[in-house]
C-alpha cells in the first residue's frame, strides 16, 4: 500500500502543467501507481475544464477556422499521422526489479542507452537516465539487500519514487510506488530492507554532499550531472 | 439560460460526433464556442501569458488536435471542456518546450507519456460526473479572490508556485497555503 504521496501543491503544478520537466515524470510515475492521487490528477484536470469554460472569450482573425479546415483537409489526405503504438515491452531488462515499471519510466527506459551500472558505494549502484533537460539528475538508485547508503544532506531537493522493494531512514519505512521528498538541507541516510533489493527512480535538484567525516570518499552524490 | 452541465453534455454530444462521424457541422459549432475560449484562457485582459499571435497559433494546434484526438473522446470519463483543458496544457507544453530546446534528444519520452490525455482514470458514474463537473465551476465561483487569483496564474499563465510568489510579493508558504486552501475547499464541496 502507497502512503507517501506528492502533496496537492506538487499535484497541482503538474495538472496546471507549471512543473519543470524531470520534476513532471516522476509525478507522473507515481500518479500511474497510485489509484488516490490519480483521482486528485483528475480534479484538478476538472478545475482547468472549468477555467477554460469561464474565460473571456477573445475574437479570433477572420480566417481562422477556414485555415484550420484546409489544414485538416491536406491532413487527411496524407497518411494517417497519428503516433505509432509504443514498440512492445522491451526485453532489455529481464531482471525482475525491473518488471513492473510505470509506463512512462518503461518508456524512459527503452528510450535510453541499455542502463551502465555504477557502483557508487558497497551498498549503491546508479544509472543515470538522459531526459532532455538541464535542471536535474534524473537516475535509477539500486541499494543491496540490508545495504546502508552514506548519510548525506541535501542541498538541493531529492525526489525519490520506490519502484522495488523498500528502503527505510530516520522517518520511516518507504515501500513500492511511495513518493518521498528531501528538501535541502535534511540529513538522512537510507537502509534497505534486509531480505530484497531496493531499486528507486529518482530526480535531484543540485548536488548533495556528504555530512561525515571522509564523507567525500564514500559520497554517492559527488558528480553531479544533469541530463 | 441553460444551466452550466447541460451545456456541457451538448458539448461532450457534438464532441463524440466529430469522433465517430467526423462531422465537419458539429466540429465548427465546437470551433466557435471553444477557440475564443481557448485564446481567451491565454490571452485576455486578466491573462497576458500570451502576444495575441502566439494565442492564435496554439488555437489552430489544440484545435487541430482536437480534430485528430476526437475519435478517442470518452464521455464517461471526462466532460468536452476537462478533455479539452488537457489537449490545450500538452499543446502548451509541447509549444514551450520546443521553443526552448537546444539540440538535445528527450529520452525517448514526449508529453503525451508524462500527461496521458487518455488516462486511464477510473470512469465515474455519469450522474456523479456531470454533479462533479457543476459543482468545481461553482465552487470555484465561489472561492475568495486572493485563492483564485493563484489557481488562474497556476492554470492560464503556466507559473510554478515559486514564480507566483515572486510576481505577487508573497512568501512561497503563502502561496501554497492558497491554492492548499481552494483545494481543500473545492474537496469538501466534492464529497458532500
Ligand atoms: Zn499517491
Ligand atoms: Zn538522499
Amino acid at each position: 500500500m502507497i502512503r507517501h504521496h506528492p502533496d496537492h501543491n506538487l499535484l497541482l503544478e503538474y495538472a496546471a502543467g507549471s512543473l519543470p520537466w524531470a520534476l513532471s515524470l516522476v509525478v507522473a510515475a507515481h500518479v500511474q501507481l497510485c489509484p488516490q492521487c490519480r483521482s486528485q490528477y483528475q480534479t484538478m484536470n476538472r478545475v482547468g475544464g472549468s477555467l477554460l469554460q469561464d474565460s473571456e472569450p477573445q475574437p479570433l482573425p477572420e480566417d481562422a477556422l477556414q485555415r484550420l479546415m484546409r489544414r485538416i483537409a491536406t491532413a487527411e489526405q496524407g497518411p494517417d499521422q497519428e503516433p505509432v503504438a509504443a514498440k512492445s515491452a522491451s526485453t532489455k531488462n529481464a531482471d525482475p526489479l525491473f518488471a513492473k515499471l510505470p509506463r512512462v519510466i518503461r518508456k524512459l527506459v527503452d528510450g535510453n542507452e541499455p542502463l551502465k551500472w555504477k557502483r557508487v558505494s558497497p551498498a549503491l549502484r546508479m544509472s543515470r537516465l538522459y531526459t532532455g533537460q538541464e535542471q536535474y539528475e534524473v537516475a535509477f538508485h539500486r541499494i543491496h539487500s540490508g545495504g546502508k547508503v552514506a548519510e548525506h544532506d541535501h542541498r538541493g531537493r531529492e525526489i525519490t519514487l520506490v519502484l522495488y522493494g523498500s528502503f527505510s531512514d530516520k522517518d520511516g519505512v518507504y515501500g513500492e510506488g511511495d513518493f518521498l521528498v528531501r528538501e535541502p538541507g535534511e540529513v538522512h541516510r537510507p537502509i534497505a530492507t534486509q531480505d530484497q533489493e531496493c531499486l528507486c527512480f529518482s530526480v535531484v535538484e543540485a548536488p548533495v554532499t556528504i555530512t561525515g567525516p571522509l564523507g567525500w570518499l564514500i559520497n554517492p552524490f559527488l558528480s553531479f550531472r544533469p541530463g | 439560460m441553460q444551466a452550466p452541465e447541460s451545456r456541457d453534455d451538448d458539448w461532450s454530444e457534438l464532441l463524440k460526433l466529430v469522433g465517430a462521424e467526423r462531422d465537419r457541422a458539429a466540429f465548427e459549432r465546437l470551433f466557435h464556442h471553444f477557440a475564443p475560449l481557448i485564446k481567451g484562457f491565454h490571452h485576455s485582459r486578466s491573462t497576458q501569458a500570451f502576444s495575441a499571435e502566439a494565442a492564435d497559433e496554439l488555437v489552430q494546434e489544440v484545435m487541430f488536435r482536437v480534430w485528430r484526438k476526437a475519435p478517442s473522446f470518452d464521455a464517461g470519463k471526462a466532460s468536452a471542456s476537462t478533455w479539452i483543458y488537457t489537449i490545450m496544457r500538452n499543446c502548451r507544453i509541447d509549444m514551450l518546450r520546443r521553443n526552448s530546446r537546444r539540440q538535445h534528444e528527450d529520452g525517448g519520452v514526449d508529453v503525451a507519456d508524462i500527461w496521458d490525455e487518455s488516462a486511464d482514470n477510473q470512469p465515474l458514474l455519469f450522474l456523479q460526473h456531470k454533479r462533479n463537473e457543476r459543482d468545481i465551476a461553482e465552487g470555484l465561483r465561489a472561492l475568495p479572490a486572493e485563492q483564485s487569483h493563484v489557481l488562474e496564474k497556476a492554470y492560464m499563465e503556466g507559473k510554478s508556485h515559486s514564480e507566483i510568489s515572486a510576481e505577487l510579493g508573497l512568501p512561497l508558504g503563502t502561496v501554497k497555503s492558497r491554492v492548499r486552501l481552494a483545494l481543500k475547499k473545492l474537496q469538501a464541496i466534492l464529497s458532500r
